[in-house]
């Protein structure tokens, strides 16, 4: 039976779109042909906004771009301000926070592989990322007293010191997690429907992964070793040793192994981290009310999605000019098309979910 | 026995329960499925209605009675309403023919378990459950929606694609015992004294992955794939008749673990029935071996939910096509040479 | 040995003894109502204001929360009476609804007088309730039990 081409609306409340993204796809039967993503349904004015706050204020909001890792956010715009307002911050503060920002990556990829498993249909396997992310967030909870939207990094430095008990606890739950990752893997590395799903599916050449300026473990699937923290170390990132993995094919399947990997290079670096913690400060010396120097300003670093990067400009007064964000969800999100064209319908699913995507940052 | 009860009360009798029995066997279903996968998941489950929570599919049920019947202005009425019944009657149908035991004598009456038996009772019942499939189809069909649309597509490709290795083995089975009437494959398995899942293991195999590929279950849930079609053919169903698809499903199990449990596990015998050693088992009553077995099957389906991402749509028809048709082709002509020689 | 493992299904198999060795083991599951998990000591649940060891008030109505606060959450109104060496707060509304816990305000208050409970519920049934007064403020703050949510404080 011939059909002609359909256009499907997916989402904005579909179950697998990862909140309110809208795919407008053309299919013939169950081949894509065409996909066109809508966005804009969980926008909320972010930048705007960032213009009416102080300094200090615009990082609670932070939180809410990439609310699956809200820390890196923090980390992103905090790194921006103290380059604009030249702030100098202790080594100790840098290490707490590569401590944090590793175990952010730690709970954004857990979660990840637990969307992105249920979207391929393994359901369990979104409940083990969960149980092993659930721990991770405990510690933030610890740490700073929230899970979600933590606000856990401050101007300047971090809000609370790591102490000994906390130090011991985040060591219990790293070693934790290899185990707990053992057993995802099992279901996953090998079973031959998982392979089916994603061996093959959703291929982007590096060539076409860099000219679609995708970043992040999806691009790293591709093979293109550009990682921030290894090349643009920022936070002492350049202290530590760990390898940037990368993948061959540019596929799901790899897509899904580097950030496998990643967790345990992750998992290595918060181990170092804690073993070399320095002694001193906490927080460099900033004003209540911070005025920053006139100029602009804009920093990358490597967020669990992609590479996220902080456009500021400051005019003197406490509150920025502008705050512009470059961010990771967004820019891979273009490479949709590329990857889906050709394939089957239930890959679009899959294929999304490999992306690693979240609303609150395309939507801003 | 007076003619009254014998004539009109028992068969009645026996139709309520052909009604009720799939009735509350879904209900174990739905409770055990929410269950079991909750706690491979490292859940707890509905544990809050009833006692560890029994009821709770109950509680669903008046809930889904009580909403509100939508339907699309653009759908067809007819179509639309009819498909729920015809897939809940197909299954339903399909019990009459399913034996639970040996007939019980009663002084000079004798009871039989089942409604109806036929020496065609197999086909019977895979021609039934092939009838769900149209219930299916209008059903996505009437909802005109695109969803529901492409979810009764697949299934109509998955089903009859299925349906062929369900066939050819169950074929096999017919060709052992000589016979296509379940109560005599039973007895057959009976007086050979092996059950035929362990005479032949190969199709067993190949019926299993073809029943629940057939009942549209995980990892072949495709045509309801939650996290590609939002619930396949039933997305635009509301209310009763949507429990009623949902319910069919479960019935649909339920009737596939029965007819897996008569064809290839001896039904209601006992393990290894021609064994005097064991034959202390047979004290267990024999609808209780047959309601373990069920059981036991039921729980293996909710077991490869909870374990199994979802195949893809060619990679499905691959399986069946490539790999499951001539395997239960060559298991056929094997069968059916050794049969010729014996 | 890949085609073994092909024809024998033993990636089937092993993925079917993880789940069943998971049905066996511990639950992760906290029944909500009746097993309650203690929130950290850092825990940033509901504010409340506090007073010393004498039991006056500590908050001095400077309004440091409010300036610090990025979504205006406060509505903050001071008073000296006669005599009295320091400001008291004569309104203090904060709300609820507005509040994102980012925790500004408890890190400027210059006498500690506003913290964070760990009181989590923060529902109410209707708008009032999340609207905190400054009797309310000062509710007992760290006992979980004491209050089913937020916005039911007042029978607690």
């Amino acid at each position: 039976m011939a059909f002609r081409e359909i256009d499907l609306n997916m989402g904005p409340q579909h179950p697998s779109t990862h909140g309110v993204l809208r795919l407008k796809l053309a299919v013939d039967n169950e081949v894509v042909l065409r996909v066109v993503p809508v966005i804009g349904y969980l926008h909320r004015g972010m930048e705007k906004l960032w213009e009416n706050l102080t300094y200090t204020q615009v990082v609670p909001l932070t939180d809410r771009l990439d609310y699956i890792a809200a820390l890196s956010n923090n980390l992103g715009y905090v790194l921006a301000v103290e380059k604009l307002a030249g702030i100098e911050v202790p080594r100790r503060a840098r290490h707490i926070r590569v401590v944090l920002a590793e175990l952010q990556r730690l709970a954004s990829h857990l979660a990840w592989l637990g969307f992105m498993a249920n979207d391929i249909g393994a359901m369990s396997v979104l409940l083990y990322g969960f149980e092993a992310r659930e721990d991770v967030l405990d510690i933030f909870e610890e740490y700073c007293g929230a899970r979600l939207t933590v606000h856990g990094i401050r101007i300047g430095g971090v809000p609370h010191d790591l102490d000994g008990a906390l130090v011991a606890r985040i060591r219990t739950v790293i070693d934790g997690i290899p185990k707990r990752l053992a057993e995802i893997r099992t279901l996953l590395d090998e079973n031959r429907i998982w392979k089916g799903r994603t061996v093959g599916v959703g291929v982007i050449e590096a060539g076409d992964a860099v000219d679609y300026g995708l970043t992040g473990p999806s691009l790293r699937a591709s093979g293109v070793p550009w990682d921030i923290r290894k090349d643009i170390p920022y936070s002492s990132y350049d202290e530590f040793d760990f390898e940037v993995p990368l993948g061959r094919n540019g596929d799901v399947y790899d897509r899904y192994f580097v950030r496998l990997e990643e967790i345990y290079q992750s998992i290595r670096i918060v181990r170092q981290a804690l073993d070399g913690l320095p002694a001193g400060e906490i927080s460099a010396k900033v004003p209540r009310v911070l005025k920053v120097p006139p100029g602009e300003v804009f920093h990358t670093i490597e967020t669990p999605k992609g590479v996220l990067g902080f456009f500021v400009k400051s005019n003197g007064t406490d509150k920025p000019e502008r705050v512009k964000m470059k961010s990771p969800s967004f820019i891979n999100l273009q490479s949709l098309e590329h990857m889906c064209k050709g394939n089957l319908f239930s890959d679009v699913v899959g294929i999304l979910g490999s992306l690693d995507i979240v609303l609150g940052e395309i939507d801003k | 026995m007076t003619p009254v009860v014998a004539d009109f009360l028992i068969p009645v009798g026996k139709i309520a329960a052909v009604i009720l029995y799939p009735m509350v066997m879904v209900v174990v279903m739905i409770w055990l499925e929410r269950r079991v996968v909750a706690l491979m998941q490292g859940r707890l489950g509905p544990n809050r209605v009833g006692f560890q929570g029994v009821l709770q599919p109950v509680a669903d049920a008046v809930k889904l009675f009580f909403k509100e019947n939508i339907m699309q202005r653009q759908a067809d009425k007819f179509l639309f309403n009819i498909s729920p019944v015809l897939v809940m009657f197909s299954s339903l149908l399909a019990f009459c023919f399913i034996p639970l035991g040996e007939p019980i004598r009663i002084g000079s009456y004798t009871l039989t378990l089942w409604i109806a038996e036929s020496p065609v009772g197999l086909l019977i019942i895979l021609g039934l459950s092939s009838i769900s499939v149209f219930g299916v189809i209008f059903g996505g069909w009437a909802s005109n929606s695109k969803y529901p649309l492409m979810g009764a597509l697949r299934s109509v490709v998955q089903v009859l694609s299925y349906e062929i290795p369900i066939g050819l083995t169950v074929l096999t089975v017919a060709f052992i015992a000589r016979s296509m009437d379940l109560v005599e494959i039973v007895r057959r398995q009976e007086s050979s004294g092996v059950w035929y899942g362990f005479l032949m293991p190969v199709s067993f195999v190949v019926f299993w992955i073809s029943a629940v590929a057939e009942t549209n279950r995980a990892p072949f849930d495709l045509p309801e794939a939650e996290s590609e079609l939002v619930a396949g053919y039933h997305t635009e169903y509301s209310g009763m008749k949507f429990a009623y698809f949902y319910m069919a499903e479960y019935a649909h199990m339920v009737l596939v673990s029965s007819l897996v449990v008569i064809l290839f596990f001896g039904g209601w015998l006992p393990p290894f029935p021609s064994v005097k050693a064991l034959s202390f088992l047979h004290v267990v009553p024999g609808f209780i071996w047959y309601l373990v077995k069920i059981m036991f099957f039921l729980y293996l389906y909710v077991w490869i939910r909870a374990t199994f991402p979802r195949y893809r749509f060619d990679s499905l028809i691959r399986l069946v096509w490539k790999w499951l048709i001539p395997l239960s082709l060559v298991n056929f002509l094997v069968v059916a040479l050794v049969r010729y020689l014996l | 040995m890949r085609f073994l493992r092909m024809a024998f299904l033993l990636d089937i198999l092993q993925g079917l003894m993880v789940t069943l060795r998971r049905y066996f083991s511990r639950k992760v599951t906290i029944q909500y109502p009746e097993q309650v998990k203690e929130p950290a000591p850092r825990f940033r649940g509901i504010l409340r204001l506090h007073r010393d060891d004498q039991g006056e008030p500590l908050c001095i109505a400077c309004k440091a929360c409010q300036r610090a606060c990025g979504t205006n959450c406060f509505d903050i109104e001071g008073m000296r009476e006669e005599g009295a060496k320091v400001m008291r707060p004569v309104k203090f509304d904060w709300k609820l609804e507005r509040c994102s816990f980012c925790g500004f305000c408890a890190e400027v208050c210059p006498t500690s007088a506003i913290r964070f409970s760990r009181e989590f519920r923060l529902t109410g049934l209707d708008r009032s309730g999340l609207l905190f007064h400054l009797p309310d403020m000062y509710l007992a703050g760290d006992d979980l039990q004491k209050h089913l949510c937020a916005g039911c404080r007042r029978d607690g």
